[in-house]
């Protein structure tokens, strides 16, 4: 396979290259979709082997010009297992040993942010966030650059659904790179100064540590009713919007049960009320979820388009060809009702309805072949993309 | 006669699921596993007094063959008014699938080679290993759930087959093989 990297130069080359990727059904990264291309605008375009040679006919024809590279081997497992010789341990552990690379019980994470913490003072606080049901305590951790002037913040919770453990693994991923990266990477330096990261690892702790030990595809919290017969609020239903009104459950059983009423949950209410208090200074509110690979804008409720939606989908389609430019993951982006199903009480929504701009639900891999039982050698490739 | 209401507009990949399973039951086995790569095209035509029927165009992979993509397009029908029934499927697949004769024997000899009837849970498991010598069984299971996926398939559902829960060989006198299967779907709409 090869990239093909084509600047337009008329008008009548981007109607012969629309054309070409429509009848072709060729592979776009860049812009993802043919009525997207422009003149002068970058254009990348994946072709099979096997048409290599006819695209490059037809741009010889028409006398379109372009690069070409070869693709990234689409068999990640050869390259995970390239960049990871299994003896010597990996340049990309952080130095106390920890392995991002496979999946961690609640324990170890706990010990995993006390360490982070430690390790990196300068730019490391941990805080407590509230409690969950089964009274476990909430952590945040905080990167702050130190400096005078006011921050702006950007807030990611990991593991609002228990099940979905390459989210977790995601945020420590996050965690890592930024920390690792800080002193040689001028780009995140840059960010730093002006934003404040604040990363909430587990947000769903009961439920995880329940999907580690007893119930794998568990969802929800471990919150009881019904005297007992019946456990767990789905806590991404059970956020103050629009709470209760479409994609839910009353019944307790149900995966998508919202609770007993909004913000009922003891989870939901320390995010909420924390976000709610810091609401002025968040300029981005990031919930990750799996599986699927979406981009999600708001709002799941309806499908009346949020009061800034150009700007969030100009965002998250730049997000979404960067992310595909790195291995060729395909990720979808548009609103939740319109992509995905109908929800209500969502936290991204809630977010949104605050006031917090950009608001997005990533999706991370994959499509349904694992689910939500990603292997751990697609924990890399997944959070490299993702990053 | 009722005012036809517009349909509100629903993912199209949803039908794409339902084509998936379909496509899984009848030409998946022990050697061969379908994936749906990427859904190329689709759209959808209501034809009214009969149903909703999906047009797509689907990138298939091979799971045992994985450099190669297999384009495939496929018809799905959704019966008006209809909440006990199938989809209908039809679909046609450009060019040839990997013959699986080979692996179809070698299962099926190693099958017959055991002192034991085979058992065993949870296919993934927590992590998502599935140790090689499952992966056969693993593949079978695709192939059930793909019917049972389908059969249940309806235009506002969208499953996958999560995990194998368990799997029990039944002792037979004759030359066939039989399994039965306890799977767990993924239904994505209702979660």
């Amino acid at each position: 396979d090869q990239v093909l990297h084509i600047v337009p130069e008329t008008f009548q080359q981007v109607q012969h290259l629309q054309l070409l990727c429509s009848t072709l059904l060729l592979d776009l990264w860049k812009p993802l979709l043919p009525e997207y291309i422009r003149v002068e605008e970058d254009l990348h375009i994946r072709v099979p082997a096997p048409l290599v040679q006819e695209v490059k006919d037809s741009l010889d024809q028409h006398m379109i010009s372009y690069r070409y590279s070869l693709v990234l081997i689409p068999n990640v497992q050869q390259l995970v297992d390239q960049s990871m010789p299994r003896e010597r341990s990996s340049h990309r552990q952080v130095r106390e040993g920890y392995v991002y690379t496979k999946y961690h019980p609640m324990e170890e994470i706990y010990q995993w942010m006390t360490e982070i913490q430690k390790n990196n003072s300068e730019l490391v606080t941990q805080h407590i966030l509230g409690k969950t049901f089964e009274n476990r305590t909430m952590y945040y951790l905080k990167i702050s650059q130190p400096s005078n002037k006011p921050k702006k913040i950007i807030w990611m919770d990991c593991g609002i659904h228990a099940r979905e453990w390459i989210s977790p693994a995601f945020c420590q991923w996050f965690v890592k790179e930024i920390l690792q990266n800080y002193k040689s990477d001028a780009k995140i330096r840059r960010f730093l100064q002006n934003l404040d990261l604040y990363v909430l690892p587990v947000l769903n702790i009961d439920g995880y540590i329940y999907s580690w030990e007893k119930e794998r595809l568990w969802r929800k919290n471990r919150s009881p009713y019904m005297n007992g017969a019946c456990y767990g609020t789905d806590l991404n239903r059970n956020f103050n919007s629009s709470w209760g009104s479409i994609g839910v459950s009353f019944n307790c059983s149900s995966d998508v049960f919202c609770g007993r009423g909004p913000e009922s949950e003891p989870e939901t209410r320390a995010v909420a009320q924390f976000i709610e208090g810091k609401k002025k200074d968040i300029v981005c509110y990031l919930t990750v979820h799996s599986y699927g690979q979406f981009i999600l804008t708001p709002y799941g409720s309806t499908t009346k388009p949020p009061s800034n939606n150009e700007e969030l989908m100009k965002v998250a389609n730049k997000a979404a060809v960067a992310l595909k430019g790195k291995y060729g993951t395909s990720y979808k982006v548009g609103s939740t009702a319109l992509i995905l199903y109908s929800n209500s009480g969502s936290s991204r929504d809630w977010a949104h309805m605050i006031g917090i701009p950009l608001s997005y639900t990533f999706e991370l891999r994959d499509n349904g072949t694992y689910g939500f039982l990603l292997p751990p050698d697609q924990i890399q490739p997944t959070c490299e993309e993702t990053m | 006669r009722a005012m036809e209401q517009r349909p509100s507009p629903v993912p199209l990949s949803r039908a794409a699921a339902a084509a998936l399973g379909y496509l899984r039951y009848r030409r998946g086995g022990p050697g061969r596993a379908l994936e749906l790569r990427e859904l190329r095209r689709a759209r959808r035509e209501d034809i009214s007094g009969v149903g909703h029927k999906y047009y797509l165009e689907l990138e298939l992979e091979d799971v045992l063959d994985k450099g190669r993509a297999v384009t495939c397009s496929a018809e799905v029908l959704y019966h008006l008014g209809s909440k006990d029934s199938a989809p209908d499927v039809e679909f046609t697949l450009e060019g040839e699938l990997q013959s699986t004769e080979e692996a179809d024997n070698v299962f099926y000899s190693r099958m017959r080679s055991l002192e034991k009837e085979l058992e065993a849970q949870n296919i993934p498991d927590s992590h998502g290993h599935v140790p090689p010598e499952l992966e056969p069984i693993h593949r079978l299971a695709g192939v059930a759930g793909g019917y049972v996926t389908w059969q249940n398939s309806r235009e506002n559902t969208h499953f996958h087959l999560a995990q194998v829960k368990h799997v029990k060989q039944v002792k037979r006198t004759d030359e066939f093989l039989q399994f039965d299967y306890v799977v767990l779907l993924h239904e994505m709409v209702s979660q």
